[in-house]
């Protein structure tokens, strides 16, 4: 056994390590389209104080290491792409303080987000986080690291909006803090210290997220979620510009998709309301589809589907059986709202060309400041031609994004070229000083975001 | 290669407290008992399989014994054996010598590069019958085989000595080994590969197929009567913590000499 | 076998690995698949071992000791189906027999399921114990040789040699007897039920076992089967049937209910204690009765019946299926699934862990013990509850 493995052994223990075939095989995969890449260890750490002697063992020895939570960024952005260790992140999975008063939880960086969400629901009801629709056992601080959105998403903005404070490990095995837990006890804001955004949005190549601080929101005793359909998609812009104008309701999601053909062509809007009393809630219904959607129900533009009590928190996803596959990824992208109607029409082209039923969906961010536009395209892993042809209609969606003025969200490393294309070279310079200043032997999640 | 493999059946005396020994005091009693292939006969088939497979050719798995002993050569078809031989002959008073001249003149009788066998037996314990074979026939052999390599015409074996020494040895072939415990896993055997080998062959053969006769066959060993050993009478329980009590322990092996 | 000829070829490949199985119902912790709380690896996520069976069925990976003790890490304890959103999660656990199936006609099975399955096939249990004494338990006892009676009263391999569990095989028979219950046992002409060997893939063994038990339950004129353990219940109730064994089956809990409504059964000498209850898989999850213990335990005045965090469909195994409680794959650890179980019913404050498992019974008692929590927390079968409280020793 090489000495990397023993000094992993010491550092985790035996049982936390592993270079055996199964482990590799399995470390080796992203469940979406990209390729599998293996890695020479798959390793658990439990503490801190491991990953630090972690990193510093992989600057000594330049082994490259890939952080991993969930792995559900379906992008391969937590894939060894240069060999090295697959950093399983999920054993450090305690709470570790919800503070009531000031509204915030932190979290070490393998909580998921169902467990955060039980977790708040039998011991603090009244609030609730941004819970994004990935599966449940996607991670609250790997969220944040790519800039996810969640079911808050209008009116609170991204996840990483929400930060309070970051643990962090240098790639250099130096630990960080930022945010109020740098200075005082407390992790309930991130200003107004001097800003050092370094560690979200950069794909695990600048640190290890250790600990996080996360804004929690009301929780409300009665939540429901409202449908609406029209079928021109031009009308959906103004629609969400004037419902996230009355500021009564918190995520709103316009999707379509093929399947069931019956609604293929329609465009639905999600509109989640949330009251503490009857009162409440019908003022909020009678405000959003009497006065705000009335109109386009009297002309018969839309249709007003029911109003159903209940969300299904965390929300089941079912779409990697669609073709009953075992598999689907998605091109995200962060774009104005109005685009919408020219990110459907052009979106389902490239889905109808690849022989793949469409599937596109926008989370409204913040007061309609932006949305969160996907294209999901789903395979069949027995079959690698639909992968083939998944990965074609992804590389063709990124190309789109751009081409429509917008900016691809956790680009995967096709994305990440077109992006530092059109970047401009001093941010580019200065992404490349961070990175060397950071992490001078260039082991974290190498592969990605790599200025040339 | 061709191998032979020499398999015996034995009670599975796991339980030892359940073994009784039966009025006659020359058996033990048998009616409750479950049989299986001997342990170290199990490693040989096994060691005969994977030989096999890695080098094609052909298994035969042989035994001497009683019309009830099919069923382990049923087993080791089940593991990989090709046809299976049994001579037919009553167990009970048959010592190493006679089995050995039985298995001498079955091999002759056979195509052979390799002949396998067991270390030892679970029952008797001899660890005879192998070297025997061998002498009869003439041909090399090894026992007590740990590691097995074929190379062409012949085989590289590790012998286990004391303290974990292995001694290395190239032997021409035809040759025997008898084979140790530990040398591989033998497979498990589903009852599945046992229905389907019951197309596999198993001939039955008489002694006098091979001319012998029941004067040749006459026990050189006489067994007298078969006793358990007396029981003892004392157990010692040494209280205390594990520290006072391993020095108690300690004391009482030296003064037994054990130290 | 190639993957083209595994029963489940189109089925294989539709694991997302989304990571929902590794959830209990109610989301708490991602604690609730046995095998992956033990050693929190990919590779023993149910996913993982779908992904691996289906990479090793496509040769794109060797078989290896480290596989096969990952596939049979799995207790069979069947969260994975029960929180699996897509539409193939009912076959989830057949995939892993399946596989295992075919591991055991390639002989390609761990040291310790290859000692399990020979000791079955030669001395019907899998500890290896002579047969003969398979009915030693209910020496003194005064329970009766079944012949005829209404009910077979049917122990099982652990409830007959495991010291621990031969001591609640020994009550629950006193307690029938106590309530005028009409039974026997079938002492050392009783065999092995098959449900582990089923589990473990032995398919030509356990097809044995349950025509051998038929054909004598038959010959005996059994009508009615109540049983010790879950595992037999879940046999002889779903699995028999093929074998034209379509017996009335009750689990022990069943009919201590109906004791009890009837009147036949006095359980008013009560006791005072904090009690929390721990659902078998093969009584729960795999046969949804998830009350009946409930209700036995809540007619006995005085108990206070508190529930764990995980309870019901959401409950975390004891880590003894699928074999595992002679296997013992997932031992050897605080992240034994058994001693994450103990310390949550720890946390209830309940004096009494109440078990309805012979299974459950072993593996928790040994935890409780390697917890150190002897002096918090006592493992008691519910019939040995129900014991007590009717002076039955």
């Amino acid at each position: 056994m090489s000495s990397v493995y023993e000094s992993l052994v010491e550092i985790v223990g035996g049982e936390h390590v592993s270079t055996q075939a199964e482990e590799l095989y399995i470390y080796s995969f992203d469940l979406g389209t990209t390729e599998p890449h293996r890695p020479d260890y798959a390793v658990a750490p439990r503490t801190t104080e491991e990953i630090q002697e972690i990193l510093r063992l992989a600057n000594r020895e330049k082994v490259p290491v890939a952080p991993l939570g969930g792995g559900l960024s379906l992008a391969g952005l937590a894939l060894p792409l240069k060999g090295g260790i697959s950093l399983d992140l999920k054993r450090m999975d305690t709470i570790l303080e919800v503070n009531e008063k000031s509204r915030y939880v932190v979290v070490e960086c393998g909580v998921s987000q169902g467990q955060l969400t039980s977790y708040l629901e039998r011991h603090h009801p009244t609030l609730m986080h941004s819970e994004p629709g990935a599966p449940p056992m996607a991670t609250i601080a790997g969220n944040m690291a790519i800039h996810g959105q969640g079911d808050l998403a209008h009116p609170y903005g991204f996840n990483s909006d929400m930060v309070n404070g970051l643990e962090v490990v240098l790639p250099t095995g130096e630990v960080c803090r930022f945010g109020s837990c740098s200075v005082s006890t407390q992790w309930y804001t991130n200003h107004p210290l001097p800003d050092v955004g370094l560690f979200l949005g950069w794909a695990g190549t600048t640190g290890i997220i250790t600990r996080v601080s996360m804004k929690l929101f009301p929780h409300k005793s009665i939540v429901g979620a409202g449908q609406f359909v029209v079928k021109d998609e031009n009308l959906i812009p103004e629609i969400i510009h004037k419902i996230t104008h009355t500021e009564m309701v918190h995520d709103l999601v316009a999707y379509s998709q093929a399947i069931p053909p019956f609604s293929s062509g329609l465009h639905h809007l999600t509109i989640n309301l949330s009251a503490d009393s009857e009162k409440e809630l019908a003022f909020k219904m009678e405000l959003i589809f009497d006065d705000t959607l009335g109109h386009y129900i009297r002309s018969g533009d839309g249709g007003y589907l029911g109003f159903n009590r209940g969300l299904q928190r965390p929300q089941v996803s079912k779409t990697s059986d669609w073709r009953k596959g075992g598999g689907f990824e998605y091109v995200g992208s962060i774009m104005p709202v109005e685009t919408y109607p020219d990110c459907y029409r052009r979106g389902r082209e490239i889905s109808e060309k690849h022989g793949i039923p469409y599937t596109v969906l926008g989370r409204v961010i913040g007061m309609s400041h932006a949305m969160m536009f996907s294209w999901t395209y789903a395979f069949n892993r027995a079959d690698p031609e639909t992968m083939d042809q998944a990965r074609e209609a992804l590389h063709e969606t990124d190309d789109l994004v751009l081409e429509l003025d917008g900016a691809i969200w956790k680009p995967g490393t096709y994305g990440q070229k077109l992006v530092m294309e059109r970047m401009d070279p001093n941010t580019l310079n200065l992404m490349k000083k961070v990175k060397q200043l950071l992490d001078p032997n260039g082991i974290m999640n190498p592969g990605n975001w790599e200025v040339s | 290669m061709d191998i032979i493999a020499c398999i015996k059946r034995i009670p599975d005396t796991s339980e030892a407290d359940t073994i009784k020994i039966d009025p006659s005091q020359m058996s033990i009693e048998k009616g409750s008992l479950v049989f299986k292939i001997n342990d170290w006969d199990e490693y040989a088939l096994e060691t005969a399989v994977q030989l096999k497979e890695r080098t094609g050719g052909s298994l035969i798995a042989v035994t001497v014994g009683p019309k009830e002993w099919d069923d382990v050569l049923r087993r080791a078809l089940a593991m990989g054996a090709d046809r299976a031989i049994r001579v037919d002959q009553d167990m009970v008073a048959a010592d190493c010598h006679s089995v050995a001249i039985v298995l001498a003149a079955l091999t002759r009788s056979l195509p052979y590069d390799l002949v396998l066998c067991g270390a030892q037996s679970e029952d008797f314990g001899c660890g005879q019958l192998g070297v025997m074979v061998a002498e009869m026939l003439g041909v090399p052999h090894a026992a007590l085989v740990v590691g097995l390599q074929e190379e062409e015409g012949k085989v590289r074996v590790d012998r286990e000595l004391e303290a974990g020494i292995l001694e290395s040895y190239t032997i021409e072939l035809p040759a025997l080994l008898t084979i140790q415990t530990g040398i591989n896993r033998p497979r498990y055997i589903s009852l599945g590969g046992i229905k389907r080998a019951m197309k596999k062959e198993l001939q039955v053969m008489s002694p006098g197929e091979l001319g012998l006769t029941a004067e040749m066959l006459a026990p050189q060993v006489k067994l007298e009567r078969l006793e358990f050993p007396p029981r003892g009478k004392e157990a010692v329980l040494i209280p205390g913590t594990p520290e006072e009590s391993a020095e108690h322990l300690a004391s009482i092996l030296q003064s037994a000499g054990i130290f | 076998m190639t993957l083209a000829e595994y029963k489940y070829a189109d089925t294989i490949h539709r694991c997302f690995r989304c990571g929902y199985c590794k959830f209990p119902v109610n989301w708490m912790d991602v604690n609730n698949c046995p095998a992956y709380a033990r050693f929190r690896m990919e590779t023993y996520s149910c996913g993982g071992r779908l992904w691996l069976t289906k990479a090793w069925l496509s040769n794109e990976i060797d078989w290896s000791e480290h596989l096969a003790q990952i596939l049979y890490s799995c207790t069979a304890c069947k969260n994975c189906e029960e929180k699996c959103p897509l539409r193939f999660n009912v076959d989830i656990f057949n995939m892993i027999q399946a596989a295992r199936a075919e591991m055991v006609e390639r002989g390609l099975v761990p040291a310790a399921v290859k000692e399990f399955l020979e000791n079955v096939q030669r001395h019907g249990n899998p500890y290896g114990n002579a047969r003969e004494g398979r009915g030693e338990w209910s020496q003194e006892t005064g329970i009766e040789q079944y012949q005829g009676q209404d009910y077979l009263y049917y122990v099982g391999c652990v409830g007959s040699y495991d010291t621990r569990a031969q001591q609640t095989a020994r009550t629950l028979g006193k307690v029938l007897l106590r309530s005028g219950v009409s039974f026997g046992v079938l002492g050392s002409e009783e065999n092995c039920d098959g449900n582990e060997v089923n589990a473990l893939g032995e398919e030509t063994l356990f097809e044995m076992l349950a025509e051998e038990n038929v054909r004598k339950f038959k010959d005996l004129g059994v009508t009615n089967i109540v049983t010790l353990s879950p595992h037999s219940y879940n046999a002889f109730k779903n699995d028999y049937a093929k074998y034209d064994g379509s017996f009335p089956v009750l689990h022990y809990t069943q009919l201590l209910r109906d004791l009890i409504t009837d009147g036949k059964l006095d359980v008013s000498g009560g006791m005072n204690a904090r009690v929390t209850y721990h659902d078998p898989c093969f009584l729960g999850r795999w046969n949804g009765e998830y009350d009946a213990p409930r209700q036995v335990l809540s007619a006995i005045p005085g108990i206070e019946l508190v529930e764990m965090e995980k309870n019901r469909e959401s409950t975390l195994c004891c880590g003894g299926g699928g074999g595992n409680f002679y296997t013992d794959f997932l031992g050897g650890s605080e992240n034994s699934p058994a001693r994450i179980r103990v310390r949550e019913a720890a946390t209830t404050g309940a004096s009494v862990l109440a078990v309805a498992c012979p299974n459950c019974m072993t593996m928790l008692e040994d935890a409780v013990k390697a917890e150190g929590l002897e002096d918090k927390l006592v493992v008691k079968d519910v019939s040995e509850i129900v014991g007590e409280v009717c002076g039955i020793g």
